[in-house]
């Protein structure tokens, strides 16, 4: 199976380094997401990936090879960076066309993945025409163009309507199935939690995590309960006599940091209050990632290393 | 990954963007329309002038064909500028000496076959207007000009293509050459001696010539729009090798 390797990745832009020292590998079978604040190197890693960028040092591989040296890479790897990357005179078929062609792939191809994509009865019109989310459509069939067992994509969920999303969540979930790599970068949090299995997390550049998404979900959050009762001031004293963080939500609920809902219950029981509503609250991806790079934040407030 | 897919390929993207397909159409398109316009009102008018070269004044058209070869090979390099288009096309061919050679080739042919056919058809089409001065293939250098202009056409659209991939823009190259083309031509005039005849229009020119003064022949002149093509193809792939896409 093919795998994408990324060993001591660097590059630089000036005296700015996008990507420092990076390595990972995105592995077959499961959906990797690609987490990072903006700036942080996930696009630059992914064109370092395809060779578009030159890496100041370091190497990038896709199942050993660097991209460069194999022979049909549509074949191997499917990109989408970005859906604009596309000469908007052409037809979406025209553009599909050049590259299938290029490639040795069979025009038939072309008809597949528009169909696939849903894109069928736009194929014949000009890209300026397309909404950002039929350009995100035609990019994604772009990258199934040549039926690759690696696929990498740069915020595809960027512009599609909510029928889109679940479409591209579906696509997503069945291409690792069918046991191929996949590679997605984004910034919808949620979306990212409903389609992918392992995480890599870069924030400026270095790789803050390269866990799985369980894991990951339970190192970087902690156990919150949420409590509603008769006698929410009381409940709040007694819960801080004990040594709780307790705070008034908006919506007039006690949430208890670093605690049990069976603790809270039985101290709540002890203490006469009835209780209306007691529940462990599910950590979030979006907290977990937001407490992940709080730290490095921290980090990078601290004085610069020698 | 064959030569033959990536060339194929890379005449798809000319077909496919109606800029460099339309360009190369107007070097034929452009051409002949002038020529059915000038000669029938003028083409007879100076033909009594002790100065006049029949073989050049036939080949008048060329300086529209060749603002529309160098069109041609600006916009037909320029596309791959254009929206990023360049990413995915060296995602798809990532080897990218093949990638520059097969588009370079591609806009080479292209030029070369619309620009034999256009000087073919402007000789052609413009004596039939000529009545009693008019000239046929048959006589001295008019076959070798017909060529020769087409290869002209050729090199100038080539010498576009390569200095766009090294500017990585179309309109820069198309505001640089386009004057340079019209203006520094009539600037510097007739002036047949010095550096002014090895610039690539005036030395390519010269094969338009019955008689030709100067200190290059021909073909040597239709080398030195090679040699300037060549290094503007040069630069191009300096730059397309080199630079992050």
């Amino acid at each position: 199976m093919t795998s994408i390797e990324v060993a001591a990745l660097t590059k630089e832009y000036g005296s700015t380094r996008a990507v420092d020292h990076l390595t990972f590998t995105v592995a077959p079978g499961k959906v990797t997401g690609f987490l990072g604040p903006n700036g942080a190197g996930k696009s630059t890693t992914m064109r370092l990936v395809l060779g578009l960028d030159r890496p100041t040092s370091g190497t990038a591989t896709v199942g050993g090879r660097t991209y460069a040296s194999l022979s049909d890479p549509l074949r191997e790897v499917g990109a989408l960076l970005d859906a604009q990357n596309a000469h908007a005179s052409r037809t979406g078929r025209n553009h599909l066309r050049a590259l299938a062609v290029s490639n040795g792939l069979p025009v038939r191809r072309v008809d597949e993945v528009l169909e696939e994509s849903g894109l069928a009865s736009a194929a014949g019109r000009r890209i300026k025409t397309y909404s950002l989310g039929m350009r995100q459509r035609l990019g994604i069939a772009a990258a199934l163009l040549g039926d690759p067992p690696v696929i990498m994509l740069d915020e595809p969920s960027n512009g599609l309507d909510p029928e889109g999303i679940i479409w591209i969540r579906e696509l997503l979930r069945r291409l690792a199935r069918e046991g191929r790599t996949v590679l997605v970068s984004s910034h919808l949090m949620n979306e990212t939690a409903a389609f992918a299995d392992h995480l890599v997390v870069l924030g400026r550049g270095r790789l803050l995590a390269d866990t799985p998404m369980r894991e990951f979900l339970d190192e970087h959050s902690h156990a919150r309960v949420r409590v509603r009762s008769t006698e929410q001031t009381r409940l709040r004293q007694a819960l801080v006599e004990q040594g709780y963080v307790a705070e008034f939500a908006e919506d007039g609920k006690l949430t208890v940091e670093d605690a049990k809902a069976e603790d809270i219950g039985a101290l709540a029981a002890r203490e006469g209050v009835a209780i209306l509503e007691l529940a462990d609250e599910q950590a979030s991806l979006e907290q977990a990632y937001l407490a992940l790079t709080a730290q490095d934040t921290e980090f990078a407030a601290a004085p610069a290393r020698p | 990954m064959t030569t033959s897919a990536v060339l194929r390929s890379e005449w798809i993207k000319i077909r496919s963007v109606r800029a460099s397909w339309g360009s190369l159409l107007s070097v034929l398109v452009a051409t002949l329309a002038i020529t059915l316009l000038a000669f029938p009102l003028i083409g007879q008018a100076e033909a009594d002038n002790p100065e006049y070269d029949a073989l050049f004044s036939a080949f008048y058209a060329i300086n529209f064909a060749q603002i529309a070869a160098i069109s041609f090979g600006a916009t037909a390099f320029s596309s791959e500028f254009a929206h990023g288009a360049l990413r995915v096309s060296l995602a798809a061919v990532p080897r990218r000496g093949l990638f520059y050679a097969a588009k370079t080739a591609v806009i080479g042919a292209a030029a070369l076959v619309l620009g034999l056919i256009t000087s073919f058809a402007t000789f052609l089409v413009g004596q039939l207007f000529m009545g009693e001065y008019a000239i046929g293939l048959g006589d001295e250098g008019a076959l070798s000009a017909c060529v020769g202009a087409g290869i002209y056409l050729a090199l100038m659209a080539l010498f576009a293509s390569g200095l766009t991939a090294l500017l990585r823009s179309g309109v820069a190259v198309l505001s640089l050459l386009i004057p340079f083309v019209l203006i520094v031509g009539f600037v510097i005039g007739d002036m047949n001696a010095g550096v002014a005849e090895f610039l690539p229009d005036r030395a390519g020119q010269v094969v338009l010539h019955s008689d030709y003064d100067g200190s290059l022949g021909p073909w040597p002149g239709l080398g030195v729009t090679a040699l300037w093509a060549a290094a503007a193809v040069g630069a191009g792939w300096w730059a397309v090798r080199r630079r992050d896409a």
